[in-house]
């Protein structure tokens, strides 16, 4: 074939005029000459210990022939050198570099060589979880210390009697996945991490039920708000996390930790379904930080804390109040509510309407009456609380004193 | 559920008066046939519950057995590899997808068929075991899966489910399977607790599975009224 293809190219060559083909060939020539010199010598770098011994000969030159080392461009002293050879004993790290070896008077490059110092791999640290139960697992590994020279690593998983192929993530490096094909198996599966450089190797197994790995992520936005008119509440909601794939058949529970800045006690809730959870017994006015763990029901370990979040509890002074304003509709009252600065005068506005709704609820006229009676004892109640600067009454009309929209 | 506190949405307002208009006509109705709908749920709860516990049991007892045994049984990272006498005893073990497309018929019976088989192996366990605190575990353990098994049974029969037909005795005659020597009859023995213990947690997933599909009592009330 490769005949038919110079036979068919041969009738392109005599187009080009003669002198151009002869230079052509000249300077293709020249460049493979030149990249063959480069890159024999340093295609590939030279690996050597930590604390090793390293010698270097000048390429063919002989012992006694003259000539200079260099590192990186700097000249290397003589007391390293015997005859031609570069002695360098007990290398460390930052002996590292390029060498080059130059014949003694006419400079010519005899010899080039790139170094690296490195150490050979310990025992790797492997680590295989399942947060996506049950989807499948990942592991993850890394080296408890660097070997400053590349490193490949091989992951090979046997379930029973089958290899399992651990599909590499992009991002992070370091990490791969594998999918469940069957679940609830009995039999343990084997993840062995391989790691090589060009010094040594080295490998660690781990060997797990299905079962065992099993740790969700913590629950997402978590979000902590404290109740109205309720000084010792405070309201806390969260999400499932978003990697668990099927929280209605495997179903999560959480634990709900919490305590006030300035004790270091925790307290502890475990909430077995729902994703919100009141704290009834908050310190009046202190400021709380609350976190959540998730586990799946039945199986496996309990996730790590969510990011904290802080709430302090609804209270009186207008300072601790929200800067929003909040108006709450509710079947059967009409409330304003606005913050304040001191001083200021609040306008509140309480009134009683009569709601088809009611009527469904409380069909008798008395027990109407006995409602109103108990709202507008409420108000009243509320208004004392408040203090002399509001208003209230049921046939008040009300004029925002902020100039807020209802 | 509605959450009756000082703010009410219109749709919650809805139902909740449509379901007192309902209450206030249901004396008028004839006699609601929904008991079973609600026995169901009761019973997958409690079904669910016992799984638990059963597992939580069994921890004691196959740690307590394990060490019976002796090594290597006993050591936690022991792995053998799954001869072919041990495919007798029912497997939990299942394809994903497989699982997951499962009638709530055939995830019972699966359950079902299991723990009576795994049972039968117990109590033939329970015959051959040495010391005196292993049997009365045993025989606490086996009570308990019993327990279970006619859980089960009541939860098919208020669906409407036949019952599998179950092995009465073992599924061949005592003896026939028995194990050639020693070491091999311990890791029958491992291999049915190892078995036990995941379909207990395949059980528990199984059950959470059937919580959801089961309708929730007040909306099977709402459907009958409707049906006058």
């Amino acid at each position: 074939m490769n005949v038919a293809v110079f036979r068919s190219m041969a009738p392109v060559f005599p187009k080009m005029a003669s002198p151009v083909r002869s230079a052509c060939c000249v300077v293709l020539a020249a460049v493979v000459v030149v990249y063959a010199q480069r890159h024999s010598q340093d295609s590939h770098p030279q690996y050597e210990r930590v604390g090793a011994d390293v010698t270097m000969k000048c390429g063919s030159m002989d012992w006694d022939a003259a000539v200079t080392w260099t590192v990186n461009g700097t000249d290397i002293d003589e007391s390293h050198l015997n005859g031609s050879y570069l002695i360098l004993k007990n290398v460390n790290l930052s002996q590292s570099g390029q060498y080059s070896c130059y014949e003694g008077s006419s400079w010519h490059l005899k010899y080039q060589t790139y170094l690296r110092v490195g150490t050979p791999p310990k025992e790797p640290v492997l680590m295989c979880r399942s947060n996506n139960y049950p989807k499948g697992f990942y592991c993850s590994w890394h080296l408890p210390t660097p070997t400053y020279i590349p490193n490949t690593f091989n992951i090979s998983v046997i379930h029973g009697t089958k290899d399992m192929v651990c599909e590499k993530d992009a991002m992070p490096k370091n990490r791969c996945h594998i999918r469940y094909l069957q679940l609830f198996s009995t039999v343990k599966y084997k993840v062995t991490l391989t790691v090589t450089n060009a010094l040594g190797k080295n490998f660690t197994t781990l060997t797990f039920d299905e079962f065992a790995i099993v740790k969700p992520d913590p629950p997402e936005s978590v979000v902590a708000k404290p109740v109205p008119n309720n000084p010792r509440r405070l309201e806390v909601s969260w999400q499932n996390p978003s990697s668990w794939p099927d929280p209605e058949s495997f179903p999560l529970k959480f634990f709900l930790r919490y305590r006030p800045l300035i004790l270091d006690t925790w307290q502890h809730v475990e909430l077995s379904d729902g994703t919100s959870h009141t704290i009834t017994d908050a310190y009046a006015g202190k400021e709380y930080i609350i976190q959540v763990a998730a586990k799946d029901n039945d199986i496996g370990t309990w996730s790590d804390w969510s990011v904290a979040v802080h709430a302090t509890p609804w209270t009186e002074e207008p300072k601790h109040l929200t800067t929003e304003a909040q108006i709450t509709e509710t079947t059967h009252t009409r409330t304003h509510t606005h913050t304040h600065a001191p001083g200021e005068t609040v306008f509140i506005k309480c009134s009683f309407h009569d709601d088809w709704r009611l009527w469904v609820l409380f069909p008798f006229h008395l027990e109407r009456v006995v409602l109103a009676a108990c709202f507008r004892a409420w108000c009243w109640l509320s208004w004392r609380r408040h203090g002399n600067s509001i208003e209230g009454g049921h046939t008040h009309s009300l004029e925002p004193a902020l100039g807020l929209k209802p | 559920m509605l959450n009756v506190t000082g703010e009410l949405s219109g749709d919650s307002w809805g139902i909740f008066t449509f379901l007192c208009a309902a209450l206030c006509n249901l004396p008028a109705l004839p006699a609601l046939n929904c008991s079973e709908e609600l026995g169901a749920g009761q019973s997958i709860q409690q079904t669910y519950d016992l799984t638990r516990y059963l597992e939580h049991q069994l921890r004691t007892l196959a740690g307590t057995y394990l060490n019976y045994l002796g090594p290597p049984f006993n050591e936690p990272d022991f792995n053998p590899p799954r001869l072919a006498r041990a495919e007798r005893v029912p497997s939990a073990t299942v394809d994903l997808d497989l699982w997951r497309g499962l009638t709530d018929n055939a995830r019972l019976a699966a359950n079902y068929r299991a723990y009576s088989r795994l049972l039968c192996y117990l109590r033939v366990l329970d015959g051959q075991v040495g010391t005196a605190e292993l049997r009365h575990r045993l025989a606490h353990f086996c009570a308990s899966l019993q327990g279970l098994v006619l859980s089960i049974g009541g939860v098919m029969s208020s669906l409407g489910y036949p019952l599998p037909a179950g092995p009465a005795g073992p599924p061949a005659p005592p003896g026939a399977h028995a194990a050639p020597n020693d070491f091999l009859k311990k890791m029958d023995d491992f291999w049915l607790l190892k078995e036990l213990q995941t379909w207990l947690w395949r059980s528990a997933k199984d059950f959470n599975r059937l919580k959801k599909k089961v309708p929730p009592a007040v909306v099977t009330l709402r459907l009958e009224a409707r049906g006058f």
